[in-house]
């Protein structure tokens, strides 16, 4: 019935997992109709916070933001406040600052290829697994991460939310012995990072090129780190003050992450683009090595970011190797500043790309309003824009698993960092209106308590959560997440068992249902339900019951009971009224349907 | 934990508001990550990996604070499936820096920095997980450190609960024999009420502790608190040292509450 029918199906704003990224992703007749990138991750009002706070703890708190590259957001921030004040840091402070910033480009992107992106491209789950076929390469990895973390810790004292830096430089020199020690690894590590790089070049990538602007620091005289104009492959070329004439953040609805466009358009900003940008600026020994590669930059392939990140660590190595060779101990490792009133700009390459600050400060050097440009709101555009691209490209008629993992990879390949980590991705895909999830393993249970969805045919049967966005609202759309989890409805899934939700569907919820005989409605009720969490009825039995389920007064019911009278309800209702979700509602729902179980 | 059994323990790692910045301490270990996965089965740890909710464990660790209506559903359902409770660092254990949103009005600042606000979900307060659930452990510090974090794990797998630091910072000043920065520099060290567990690492470089640690046991913060009005500070600069990055320990609180009102008249 209605074969082509348009099947609205909203996914719910509780689909945050773990604070980290989701996505909705809709096919109807061979076409994308709907994709978000949704990050839900709360959002914690840093921009605020610093209103009142004096700007020598700004350091500190800035480092919050992120755990990842605390580095960054400090480097930023002081740039920002010393512009104000006016101050001249010395050519000792300035290559300090580079050399803390090798070790977070050094910790940050090993930890990004290791952990996050490289069991991708391998086809394992996690580095664990990943270790035990690729245990050389995943050995080299944690000890190259290590390492940039001691490099952290050189200038910081420790790697995640270092205490070292102050307004005006460092509270102190490194001292010579552990300047030695490490320049002893920093060279060690230089034959692993070639390697690495040679490894990286060897994956099988997927070739994936496509048309962005690619947007990063430039400096006439070096790779950048702390300092240069923000330039683009489009034309752009402007001071770091001018970033907001040029950058607009605004807000979606799906994500607690503010957009940001360049002149209305998605950007890309990141190793990639750095790369793509500066290759100039990178010294003979490793633009020979670049030659070298089958990979060739500029880059319009996407996933020859991970490649840019060994590249990287491999010039932070030499760059590190260089100021440590050259180190000296400071009497003072800071400059004196002197407290102004004033706006002031920083911008920095995290290693996720550029990291914009901007500061207004009173003349006691307390902050009267900051503005914090993070790399992954720059990037969140452009990774919707990509995903669309590469998914099609991909090919739309693909199996489920492999479209969610070619997504996956697509959103992972950018190392988004919204507090750091969306590394996981739910995906659900709505493909002709029905409901696909990811399959997982079987399990059985014997035994029926109630046998109304016994022996059904699962094409024709659902499971149907109704909710709608309010807190309070969403029992259907979190059992329907929940059964996610349970094995044995995973398994029905593979089966042909539809798992779908609904946003308020009113008297809509017969084009929903109508390719369903059997349907098990999920909502949730108003009233609290004594001891139990739920309540079972038969939709013949709603009239008399109305009054006890009724979340949605204005549609469900009175839906319902159209549709029986109309007779054109499936056969088989049940409804479920929830007042909380526990695991003995989502046993009982197992057991409905567990009769349907084939061993194949 | 299981013991005399082949059995593994199991563990899992959620996250809810926060850096992300104590699952380093994880994901730091590197080799020493390979061989604890050995040890123990990681069932969730989404950030490395394994992805599974709702898994059975003996110890669940949880990082960051709730800050919305949906953390707490989420947290009782930790709660029923974990064995032992462990929050890692300020944020989880205390409400982390972002509580420092508690002492404002959160709907201004989401109309400030959001377009449309009402699609903004988020409780008035960012506060601990022990608020909401029975915590078992807690492992102060922002961020923990990998001893803190593995001394804890080895502590239950031997089948006793691991011991607490809550020594101040002197002590451990005292004991690395590092200059005291309060006493020849007159600098507002927050390390005489500060919990120990980082090394000093603050004032061993030559700076004041800012108090990341959190409070330690049995605190005299208003002795402190006059001794750096002695040094010229301001009763709002006061206020600042004590709401941080622990701004909803309750002994902070107190004293960081005490001089912002004290700053208003």
């Amino acid at each position: 019935m209605k074969k082509n029918s348009s099947i609205k199906i909203n996914v719910p704003v509780l689909a945050r997992v773990e604070g980290e990224g989701a996505l909705d992703l809709t096919i109807s007749d061979k076409q994308i109709t709907e994709l978000k990138l949704r990050i839900y991750e709360p959002p914690r009002y840093f921009e605020k916070f610093l209103e009142g706070r004096n700007y020598y703890d700004i350091p500190d708190s800035v480092a919050r933001i992120c755990g990842i590259c605390p580095v960054a957001y400090q480097m930023s921030a002081s740039h920002a406040i010393e512009s104000i004040f006016k101050t001249q840091t010395t050519p000792w402070i300035r290559a300090m600052r580079r050399l803390f910033y090798c070790g977070e480009w050094i910790q940050s992107h090993s930890l990004h290829i290791h952990l996050l992106a490289a069991p991708d491209f391998l086809g394992f789950n996690s580095v664990i697994e990943m270790s035990t076929q690729y245990a050389k390469e995943v050995n080299r990895g944690l000890k190259l991460q290590s390492l940039g973390n001691d490099l952290v810790a050189l200038m910081g004292e420790r790697s995640v939310h270092p205490v070292g830096v102050k307004i005006g430089g460092f509270t102190r020199a490194p001292d010579q012995k552990s300047v030695d020690d490490i320049l002893q690894r920093v060279i060690e590590a230089k034959q692993d990072a070639i390697e690495l790089i040679h490894w990286l070049d060897s994956l099988d990538l997927a070739d994936d090129s496509q048309d962005f602007v690619s947007v990063a620091l430039h400096h006439d005289l070096e790779y950048p780190f702390n300092e240069g104009r923000i330039i683009s492959d489009n034309g752009l070329d402007i001071s770091i003050d001018e970033f907001e004439q040029h950058f607009r953040e605004f807000q979606v609805e799906h994500s607690t992450a503010l957009h940001s466009l360049l002149n209305g358009k998605p950007y890309l900003v990141g190793p990639l683009a750095r790369l793509n940008l500066n290759a100039q600026q990178l010294p003979d020994e490793i633009k020979n090595i670049m030659l070298s590669l089958q990979a060739q930059f500029p880059s319009k392939n996407m996933f020859h970011s991970i490649i840019a990140r060994g590249i990287e660590i491999y010039y932070s190595l030499l760059e590190a190797e260089q100021i440590l060779t050259n180190y000296v101990p400071a009497d003072q490792a800071y400059v004196d500043i002197e407290v102004q009133a004033g706006t002031g700009y920083g911008c920095t390459e995290a290693p996720r790309g550029i990291l914009w600050h901007r500061y207004d400060l009173d003349r006691n050097g307390c902050v009267t309003k900051a503005i914090i440009t993070p790399p992954t709101s720059q990037n969140q555009g452009r990774i919707e824009e990509d995903l669309k691209n590469s998914l099609i490209n991909f090919g739309l008629d693909r199996e489920k698993q492999a479209l969610q993992l070619h997504a996956e990879k697509v959103i992972r390949n950018y190392d988004p960092c919204i507090s750091c980590a969306t590394h996981f991705l739910d995906l659900k895909l709505i493909r002709n209106g029905r409901t696909e999830l990811a399959s997982a393993n079987t399990s059985k249970q014997s035994h029926s308590l109630f046998n109304r969805f016994s022996h059904v045919d699962l094409l024709e049967t659902a499971i149907v959560g109704i909710g709608s966005p309010q807190p309070n609202d969403m029992h259907g759309w979190q059992v329907i997440d929940a059964l996610k989890n349970s094995p044995l409805i995973n398994a029905l899934e593979t089966q042909g068992l539809s798992l779908i939700k609904l946003d308020r569907p009113g008297v809509n919820l017969i084009n929903s249902l109508a390719a369903y005989k059997h349907v098990l409605l999920i909502d949730a009720v108003k009233q609290p339900l004594m001891n139990n969490s739920f309540i079972l009825m038969d939709a013949k039995e709603v009239q008399s019951s109305k009054k006890q389920i009724s979340s949605h007064e204005t549609g469900l019911i009175e839906s319902i009971e159209l549709f029986v009278n109309l007779d054109l309800s499936p056969d088989n209702i049940l409804i479920m009224g929830v007042s909380r979700i526990d695991n003995e509602l989502i046993k009982t729902v197992e057991k409905l349907f567990e009769n349907n179980l084939h061993n194949n | 934990m299981p013991e005399q059994s082949n059995i593994k323990p199991t563990i899992a790692v959620h996250k809810f508001s926060s850096c992300d910045g104590c699952q380093l301490a994880f994901i730091n270990l590197g080799e020493s990550l390979i061989s604890l996965a050995q040890q123990v089965d990681i069932l969730h740890f989404a950030e490395a990996g394994p992805v599974n909710t709702d898994a059975t464990v003996d110890i669940a660790f949880i990082e960051g604070s709730v800050s919305t209506k949906e953390d707490l559903s989420r947290l009782k359902n930790i709660r029923e499936n974990s064995r032992y409770v462990i929050t890692i660092g300020a944020c989880a254990t205390s409400g982390g820096i972002q509580a420092l949103r508690n002492m404002q009005n959160t709907n201004e600042w989401i109309a400030e920095i959001y377009a449309s606000p009402s699609l903004i979900e988020s409780l008035d307060k960012s506060t601990p997980i022990k608020d909401h659930i029975k915590v078992d452990i807690e492992l102060w510090g922002c961020p923990i450190s990998q001893q803190q974090l593995l001394s804890a794990i080895r502590s239950l797998l031997l089948g006793v609960l691991p011991k607490e630091e809550n020594d101040k910072v002197c002590m451990e000043c005292k004991r690395q024999q590092t200059v005291c920065v309060m006493v020849t520099k007159k600098q507002a060290c927050m390390g005489p009420v500060t919990r120990t567990g980082c090394g000093a690492l603050c004032p061993h470089a030559g700076r004041d502790c800012y108090g990341c640690y959190g409070p330690s046991e049995n605190i005299n913060g208003h002795a402190l608190a006059n001794r750096f009005q002695g040094f010229g500070l301001l009763s709002d600069e006061i206020a600042r040292r004590f709401l941080f990055i622990n701004s909803n320990a309750e002994s902070f609180k107190q004293e960081g509450l005490h001089w912002k009102n004290e700053s208003k008249t």
